[in-house]
């Protein structure tokens, strides 16, 4: 596996000459698939992408997926760009780029992260350099970067990424100039309602992300096809039985790990605290309970870092802590 | 005003069981979900949810549920119709003696502000007509939540929904009003930000037998866009500005279980939300707030004159 790690300016381009990929040059075709949380900004990563990608000339497909879940759970988004016109249709099962905002998702199976990934050139990942990874292949390129520390550093909080993300693609990617880029988040972005100033504030972000990534270099188009070729992607049919809503086992939600839904986790104060039991009621996922000596303890597995308990402590004796990022 | 509490003085006379289970994959920081977890902890284990499509729906994502009781998934537009089987297969069965009479249970409704307000009203209405013996709890977050945040009757004036964009022309559907105009034996107005309240009308409820409405206010962080953490703030920063009242009929005859004497300026709700940005960003919308505080301000002064003769 080779892996790359990014630490801000000064690292190592590895440019291609996109030059003769031009709308009219030999054959192009770059599949992208995003991952992350719902509210992290994938599906907006990818319009990001595939706007940038149509205003630099290029044919783009740009489409998210979101499973029966909620913020906090996993999404993705893709996108589809070529200098011919696209009719490949559907999810993409072999993406040539993966990009993922949150390395937690690593640990869900069912988020599908690497999916596919043995034709992958490269995988983007979310997160501290340093930290140790589960086993990836060896077949993937690896760019680990922490987006979420420099989302902080531009926009002060580590909500939404997708300016970040989406840049860090078009970056990867390499057919998209910085001027396309910024037009691309503009239009997204005031899209989406925000006020000027947030918008600026995003452009700053993306261009922050853009400049300190490299491109990266992909399969050709001839070994990238998907399936039988430039065709619709088969939807492979359930047994609508697999389906059925037969839950047996009532309750059986806490074998889930919501817990890595958390950016912060809210600690509380065992010294300080009255045992008022407010945060026990007005936790909603009911994840506070009473431990042995009969004061509150959180259920870190489950705890979704809404922060409700923290912001109604009648005697303020719950802090914060930044969750780990892996 | 205070209302004499009967059966719980402060939380910690809750009872605490937990009903629903911690890791559903519903939104950090629901309002809704809060309020079910209270609702089922206080009504107790022996129920049968039976749940409309909307938001709720996905708390029992196959194979997993929070639920530690039964339930029952409908159309949106069916609840009612499902409880109403519920109901009649339970009694039949415990009248034949197929069923031991212990494992009778609740039949409870939970259906968002689309389903109640909107799409099922048709079939609640049918059920409350025939008399239904059921408990329907009704989490208002005012939209279509599920699907993206769109207007439903129950988003109310001048908020923005991804439908509308310049803000909700109409005035929220009264669901409490329409209910009552049914004669049940209860219909109530809850909030997770009072939990005592909310079971407090729960035990009042419990002796009588026919249709029960409970509607909360669910606040809801994507669809509102506020930090979660701000959710139980808003849900009382709606009882104080009055824009949430609440409040109980039993047999018709309204009763405000908290009266705001003191009413804050509804601003103090709609600022901090980013579906009202529209009315204070980039100028101020002085005539949609005006409207928005002389509604809460007509309802106030008309239920506290009622009251107090």
């Amino acid at each position: 596996m080779s892996t790359q790690t990014v630490r801000g300016a000064g690292l190592e381009q590895r440019s291609v000459n996109r030059d003769g990929f031009g709308p009219s040059g030999p054959s192009l075709r770059i599949r992208v698939r995003f991952h992350g949380r719902g509210g992290q900004g994938v599906k907006t990563a990818g319009r990001i992408l595939g706007t940038g990608a149509f205003l630099s000339g290029y044919h783009c497909q740009d489409f998210p997926v979101y499973g029966a879940e909620r913020r906090g759970a996993p999404v993705a988004s893709f996108a589809r760009i070529g200098n011919r016109p696209i009719d490949e249709r559907g999810v993409i099962s072999e993406p040539d780029l993966i990009l993922v905002a949150d390395a937690t998702l690593l640990d869900d199976p069912a988020a599908g992260v690497l999916a596919g990934n043995e034709a992958a050139s490269a995988l983007f990942l979310n997160g501290n350099p340093d930290a140790p990874l589960p086993d990836l292949g060896n077949r993937l390129h690896l760019i680990r970067w922490d987006l979420t520390g420099a989302a902080i550093g531009r926009l002060g909080r580590a909500g939404a990424l997708s300016a970040g993300l989406g840049a860090a693609a078009a970056r990867f990617v390499g057919i998209v100039a910085e001027e396309q880029l910024v037009e691309a988040i503009r239009s997204e972005f005031t899209h989406l309602g925000l006020s000027t100033g947030e918008v600026d504030a995003n452009v700053a972000f993306g261009l922050d992300v853009f400049r300190a990534l490299p491109t990266v270099s992909f399969r050709d188009v001839a070994e990238t096809e998907e399936g039988l070729g430039d065709s619709v992607v088969p939807m492979i049919p359930a047994d609508p039985l697999a389906g059925g809503p037969n839950v047996i086992s009532p309750g059986n939600a806490t074998l889930r790990d919501t817990g890595a839904w958390r950016l912060e986790r809210p600690v509380i104060d065992r010294d300080r605290c009255t045992r008022c039991g407010l945060c026990l009621i007005r936790c909603p996922d009911g994840a506070i309970s009473w431990d042995e000596e009969g004061l509150p303890v959180i259920d870190e597995q489950h705890c979704k870092g809404c922060l409700i308990c923290r912001q109604i402590c009648p005697i303020h004796g719950i802090g914060l802590e930044e969750e780990a990022r892996p | 005003m205070k209302v004499t509490r009967e059966h719980y003085r402060s939380v910690k006379d809750l009872p605490s069981a937990e009903f629903v289970a911690p890791g559903s994959p519903l939104c950090a920081g629901c309002g809704g979900l809060t309020t079910l977890r209270l609702f089922h902890k206080v009504l107790g284990g022996k129920v049968v949810v039976v749940n409309a499509a909307g938001c709720m729906t996905l708390m029992a994502t196959y194979p997993f549920t929070p639920l530690r009781s039964s339930w029952l998934y409908t159309t949106m537009a069916s609840p009612s119709a499902g409880a109403q089987g519920l109901r009649d297969a339970l009694d039949i069965l415990i009248e034949s003696g197929r069923l031991p009479a212990d494992e009778n249970l609740e039949v409870l409704v939970l259906a968002g502000d689309g389903s109640t307000i909107d799409m099922g009203l048709s079939s609640t209405s049918g059920a409350i007509h025939r008399g239904l013996n059921f408990w329907y709890l009704c989490y208002d977050n005012e939209a279509y939540g599920n699907t993206g945040f769109q207007a439903s009757p129950a988003s109310p004036l001048g908020s923005l929904t991804a439908t509308s964009p310049l803000g909700t022309p109409w005035s929220k559907k009264d669901i409490f009003e329409i209910w009552r105009s049914h004669r049940p034996p209860y219909v109530a107005t809850i909030s997770p930000h009072d939990a005592v309240d909310l079971a407090e009308k729960i035990e009042r409820a419990r002796p009588l037998c026919g249709p029960k409405l409970f509607v909360s206010l669910a606040t809801c962080p994507p669809g509102w866009g506020f930090e979660p953490a701000m959710g139980d703030e808003l849900a009382k920063l709606a009882i104080e500005t009055g824009i949430w009242p609440l409040k109980e009929a039993t047999d018709g005859s309204i009763r405000h279980t908290f009266i705001p004497e003191h009413r804050r300026p509804v601003e103090a709700y709609l600022e901090p939300q980013r579906r009202y940005r529209h009315l204070f960003h980039p100028d101020r919308r002085d005539d949609v707030i005006a409207a928005i505080q002389a509604a809460v301000d007509r309802y106030w002064d008309a239920a506290i004159a009622s009251e107090r003769c």
